[in-house]
């Protein structure tokens, strides 16, 4: 029997009124670090995350959003290139990125 | 330049008034994103990956030093301290709040700037030579028609929701600086034999997932009827172009579809319904327009400026920028200079607050206040005195852009790519970067001769690598960057399609790959004058497939 393909997601979006990237997290808010996103393993939590999702672009606070995966492990990190260049900040201005967890944690 | 009048104003401080109430409502949830997406886009408000991205019109890349400075002033107000200059002659911020930017927009229409047409299925900002107005070899000024079609154009009720977007080029010299006939209406300022100045206008070219070069359509439509030309163009693609598909329904698909010559033949019959039913321009009209453009005071200054001369045969840095950076101007005595916003390792098109800001000192001093954008991405200061231009030259080593790359192998096309775009599929900057680092040598850059370089990080072309001698499309394979390579494209008056290679590279081998097809053509060329370009067009790709993949 073939084994089902493990899940390990995390739902994105952009903030509404000044477009930064931003995270669901396990408190049900909505933070501008990566590591702080809520990851989630099982089809129920995926399930919980679209509805909290399609919530959050109902109430006007986040669009274009997405589920997306992480790596398998400790921490959310995404695993495609386009959203860990999305979770940091373009590679060419280091200068701008900002970290993947808040400063001081 | 150009300066509005009562009816520009109007159109200006009512589009911003409009979009205000808009993005009011939004934020308030009075208008769902779906309700709200159209909207932002005819104001040229994109979402991109790390924030909103905002694309100002430049209209055929004329701006004044005045403009420039607001420009600065936006960089570092409303986003982080630089823009990006575009391929369409814009400037686009990268970092820009939706809640500010009614106030942003205001701040835009103060000095006759807006972001209208920058998006959307419509007529976008119309493009030209950035040498309009001072280059020997033109019949006339682009920049005239430019803003005719501007005008005529600007919210024209039957053009505003075509099946796909419109972008216009117009040269006026034989030597096309401005692509033309990759758009999707492009316009030659030709003389006939009875001295007549009239229009060559090319449809339905492209670049896209389906480039194709714009075959000539009307060799001469006569001055005066130029407009009712293009409305009778646009109507049949507006009939006819296809709905049903967003990747067929560009112009150059239907022209294709038809046949250059059935297309035309369409044209012409809607053309004679409708010319002198009052679309072409009054004579006094176009007279007002023409006014704008007339040639400033230029001083009476007689060649050889010993100064200038002497400066050059002192100093060779300097005489090399003059080389490749500063052309030829029809008026004796100046010069005109393109700034490069390619310096080593550099961002193409990037600048900042404080250099945008240092270039608008720089225009108001040495260049009567004016300056240019270059579908290159570089800025043009157009009009100065040759005995002005080593203080130039050394003001702009002290910002950072003094490099005297222009037309050659570091002086390269970047679309934003992976790092901004949420379109992109790859990054395009960090590879610019990287192949400008291996050729800084200004020696080896010389020995190599005129070569362009593009690079785009998806299959939209916004880095127009189907034009590029040498032509960079970046792809997502199984999650990874890889990087195709194409050969032999050119977005002159010999305009041609880059033909892919083979296989792509990672991102660790691209440069590499960049660097062999070099050395092939430094290896065969016949002599150190036939260039990139020319060599390619004589033996074709097989020694370049040769050494790139050993021949299989």
């Amino acid at each position: 029997m073939a084994q089902a393909k493990p899940i390990n997601k995390i739902l994105t979006g952009n903030r509404l009124r000044t477009g930064d990237t931003v995270y669901y997290t396990a408190a049900g808010a909505w933070s501008a670090y990566v590591s702080e996103a809520k990851v989630v393993t099982t089809p129920e939590g995926v399930e919980e995350l679209d509805k909290a999702g399609k919530a959050a672009y109902a109430a006007n606070q986040i669009v274009d959003i997405n589920i997306i995966d992480v790596l398998p492990g400790d921490g959310a990190k995404p695993s495609h290139i386009r959203e860990i260049i999305r979770a940091t900040g373009p590679t060419v201005r280091m200068d701008l990125n900002k970290p993947v967890t808040p400063a001081g944690r | 330049m150009y300066i509005y009048d009562k009816y520009d104003q109007t159109i200006a401080r009512e589009r911003v008034t409009e979009f205000t109430q808009q993005v009011k409502r939004r934020l308030a949830g009075e208008l769902s994103e779906d309700q709200f997406r159209p909207l932002r886009l005819m104001n040229g408000l994109y979402l991109q990956l790390h924030a909103y991205m905002l694309r100002v019109a430049i209209p055929y890349g004329t701006l004044s030093a005045k403009q420039l400075r607001k420009l600065a002033d936006i960089a570092e107000k409303y986003d982080r301290g630089y823009g990006h200059f575009t391929t369409r002659q814009n400037i686009q911020y990268n970092w820009i709040k939706l809640d500010q930017v009614p106030e942003l927009l205001a701040e835009l229409a103060t000095v006759e700037m807006h972001a209208n047409q920058t998006s959307g299925n419509c007529i976008r900002n119309v493009t030209a030579d950035q040498f309009a107005g001072v280059a020997g070899d033109e019949v006339e000024d682009p920049r005239i028609v430019s803003e005719i079609i501007r005008q005529w154009s600007t919210f024209h009720p039957e053009f505003s929701f075509l099946p796909r977007k419109f972008k216009f080029a117009v040269t006026g010299a034989p030597k096309d600086r401005a692509a033309i006939q990759y758009h999707d209406i492009g316009i030659h300022i030709v003389k006939n034999e009875a001295g007549e100045i009239g229009y060559a206008v090319y449809v339905g070219g492209g670049m896209g997932r389906t480039p194709v070069v714009a075959p000539l359509i009307n060799a001469f439509v006569p001055k005066a009827e130029l407009l009712s030309y293009l409305e009778a163009c646009l109507r049949v693609y507006n009939r006819y172009g296809r709905r049903d598909n967003i990747f067929k329904a560009r112009i150059k698909i239907l022209v294709r579809d038809l046949g250059p010559g059935e297309y035309k033949r369409q044209v012409e019959e809607e053309w004679q319904r409708i010319r002198g039913t009052g679309i072409d321009i009054p004579p006094e009209e176009e007279a007002r327009i023409r006014s704008f453009f007339k040639p400033p005071q230029y001083e009476t200054i007689a060649e050889p400026v010993h100064s200038f001369v002497e400066a050059q045969a002192k100093n060779r840095s300097f005489a090399r920028w003059v080389e490749t950076n500063v052309h030829p101007h029809k008026v004796p005595g100046y010069g005109a200079v393109t700034i490069s916003l390619k310096p080593i390792g550099g961002i193409p098109g990037d600048a900042s607050t404080d250099q945008m800001r240092a270039i608008a000192d720089l225009a108001e001093k040495y260049s009567l206040s004016e300056l240019r954008v270059t579908h290159v991405q570089n800025l043009v200061l157009p009009n100065v005195r040759q005995a002005d231009l080593h203080a130039v030259w050394q003001r702009l080593r002290e910002i950072g852009f003094a490099e005297a790359n222009i037309g050659l192998v570091t002086d390269i096309i970047a679309c934003p790519g992976l790092d901004y775009c949420s379109l992109a599929n790859a990054r395009s900057i960090p590879v610019s970067q990287r192949i400008s680092e291996r050729f800084a040598d200004l020696d080896k850059q010389h020995h190599i001769g005129p070569l362009q370089i593009k690079i785009s990080g998806c299959i939209n072309a916004c880095g127009h690598h189907h034009a590029g001698h040498i032509g960079i499309l970046g792809v997502d394979k199984a999650g990874q960057e890889f990087y195709q390579l194409t050969l032999g494209g050119a977005g002159d008056e010999t305009a041609s399609i880059g033909q892919l290679l083979g296989p792509g590279f990672s991102s660790d081998d691209v440069v590499g790959a960049i660097e062999k097809v070099i050395d092939t053509y430094l290896g065969l060329r016949e002599k150190p004058s036939e260039t990139f370009i020319e060599a390619y067009r004589r033996v074709g790709p097989v020694p370049f497939k040769e050494s790139l993949y050993g021949g299989h």
